[in-house]
């Protein structure tokens, strides 16, 4: 074992958050100080938790909490609510001190931190400790009061922290706005190999977490803001690196539930892609989703129908109307229907949802409809951002995706303003109207079919209570027909040939 | 070691602390002489004080949430009082005994 060897390859211990671990590109650094800086109620400290907890259950790693301002049997009982069996590993492995400074404490003269750190290094070597937690380093350096003493002791702390080969997690208080540039902590950063500033925004009535990893000494990290949530489990991170995934091979092809919209796709839509369906209010998007569900749960497919805002049961009744019955598959367990309401989270908080719905239900096919409510809550960036993640997500598990979008008015350009996912979609199936003659049908389109032959034809779009099905092409003098016209002009050309004989 | 406060010491009225200090770091070794002299000074009749090493008793610290060295307790008269520095400003350890400051 050479110390060069070490020095080059970086060890890091995992927090035990998926997401975490990718922008970190495998967690924290290991016999080294991680410093987590974040304002009031940031998820400074549930994240330090989690991250112990985590190294504890999975990898019986002993460990230390020491909390200088909560009361120390709060933090266990907050970690109790997330489903961390506190309690048990309390017994064995993690031992949490309640630091707290005493609010009558009176101070005369110079101290330092020699006390605490003699009698953590007795506990740690007794324990066999490899990760301690500094919860609230911030309380403890107020105490000092003076800049020069804090660095000295930060640094104090950090030779202490090198000398024992502990993994270091100190979490910070810092007012929004003023990070690492700030006079106070600008000894932090040469004890800290890891800064993570940690965020909690208020957009759209709606409140945001964003963690960014400031710094990451000799590892790379992912440089841009991440949004992430506090969910019932703990932090949850969706990232997905920013880097889009391989998409996977094309080979087979599932229907849309439309036979005549199959044959427009030259055989349906390939398997593991997504498909987008735009149109206005009412132009039929729920429908063809519905169709799309139906068929892949008579395929014997598992199958998830997310709605935002939409109640799960007037979906099924308006959709039994078409002939489509998703009642028994609803019954069977094949498919799940899941309604959301759109300003009850911010988009992150939809994103995990779905993303443990899809855990939990394991589907093969899935709907979203509409996607484009995500972009009522949390910024139109966020929900965007929100909503590729998603579409990866889904292409990553091989699940064919039929989402739809929500576009006002009538010109199809529109879409951009939303969502603006027609660019990562692998097709996309545009339902409009076509106003002629005083009368409006229903018109599909597909705009684009990755990787696939499609018509280009435009199809008038037909409701029944037989099902949906599209009519056939039919056009004169270069315009697609529909309705009374095509009806007048298909009599007209009927009689024409019948005069003639 | 322990038993530091005798039966009667409240009612004496005598001065008892409890000092723990971390060996012979400079500041800890101010902190007694300066406690010392201070006792001697304002209740050379009736104090005592106890130390208590943190090195050679680590698991002491933890158990009375001691964070810092040095750290006074006054223990009596009541209430309870910490202090915690090297006890060098001497007009701030009065006032946390409730005695009368220099006038």
């Amino acid at each position: 074992m050479t110390d060069k060897k070490q020095a080059t390859v970086l060890e890091k211990i995992s927090s035990g958050i998926e997401g975490f671990d990718d922008i970190t590109f495998g967690g924290l650094p290991l016999g080294a100080t991680t410093l987590l800086m974040g304002g009031p109620g940031s998820g400074k400290t549930v994240l330090a938790l989690q991250t112990l907890v985590s190294a504890t259950t999975h990898h019986g790693t002993p460990g230390i909490f020491v909390a200088f301002e909560e009361n120390a049997r709060r933090v266990v009982a907050n970690g109790e609510t997330f489903g961390w069996n506190m309690r048990a590993l309390e017994k064995k492995q993690l031992y949490f001190i309640d630091a707290r400074v005493r609010s009558d404490i009176i101070k005369s003269g110079a101290f330092d931190l020699t006390g605490l750190l003699a009698a953590l290094e007795v506990k740690a070597g007794e324990m066999g400790a490899k990760l301690i937690v500094f919860d609230a380093i911030d309380v403890l350096l107020g105490l000092l009061d003076d800049l020069a003493a804090e660095c000295r002791e930060l640094y104090r702390l950090h030779e202490w922290l090198l000398r024992q080969n502990l993994t270091g997690i100190l979490t910070m208080k810092v007012e929004e706005g003023e990070p690492a540039i700030s006079q106070r902590y600008r000894c932090m950063p040469f004890m800290a190999d890891c800064t993570v500033l940690l965020t909690q925004r208020v957009a759209d009535r709606v409140a945001v977490r964003a963690m960014r990893v400031l710094k990451y000494r000799g590892s790379p990290h992912v440089l841009n803001e991440v949004p992430f949530v506090i969910g019932p489990a703990g932090v949850e991170l969706g990232s997905s690196h920013g880097v889009h995934p391989e998409p996977q091979p094309f080979d087979e092809k599932v229907s849309t539930g439309i036979e005549r919209l199959d044959d427009m796709l030259c055989g349906g839509i390939y398997r593991g892609t997504n498909t987008l369906v735009t149109g206005s209010s009412g132009g039929g998007k729920s429908s063809l989703a519905g169709a799309f569900i139906e068929a892949a749960c008579l395929r014997d497919e598992r199958a998830l129908f997310i709605s935002f805002d939409e109640n799960s049961r007037d979906i099924v009744r308006d959709l039994a109307m078409m002939s489509i019955d998703l009642a028994p598959h609803l019954a069977s367990g094949l498919l799940r229907m899941e309604a959301v309401r759109t300003e009850a989270a911010s988009s992150e908080e939809h994103f995990m949802r779905i993303k443990r719905l899809i855990e939990e239900q394991l589907p093969r096919c899935v709907v979203i409809d509409p996607l484009s409510a995500l972009a009522r809550v949390g910024g139109g960036l966020a929900a965007r951002a929100v909503a590729e993640r998603l579409i990866y997500l889904c292409r990553n598990k091989g699940i064919t995706v039929l989402f739809t979008s929500l576009i006002e008015g009538f010109d199809p350009h529109l879409e951009t303003t939303t969502v603006h996912v027609s660019t990562i979609s692998d097709s996309w199936i545009q339902i409009s109207y076509a106003l002629l003659d005083g009368e409006r049908n229903r018109a599909l389109s597909i705009i684009k079919s990755r990787g696939s032959k499609h018509s280009n034809q435009l199809r008038e779009l037909i409701f029944s209570d037989s099902g949906i099905t599209l009519a056939d092409p039919y056009t004169a003098g270069g315009e697609v027909l529909m309705g009374t016209l095509r009806m007048e002009k298909e009599n007209a050309v009927h009689n024409g040939k019948a005069n003639g004989q | 070691m322990s038993g530091v406060l005798n039966e009667g010491d409240q009612a004496k009225g005598a001065y008892v602390f409890r000092l723990y200090l971390a060996g012979g770091a400079p500041n800890s070794v101010r902190a007694f002489a300066n406690l010392y002299a201070i006792c001697q000074k304002h209740f050379p009749e009736s104090h005592r004080i106890e130390v208590i090493d943190v090195l050679k008793e680590p698991m002491r610290a933890l158990a009375e949430a001691i964070l810092v060295t040095p750290t006074a307790v006054k223990l009596s008269p009541l209430p309870e009082q910490q202090i915690i520095g090297d006890l060098s400003e001497e007009e701030e350890v009065l006032r946390a005994l409730g005695l009368p400051q220099k006038e």
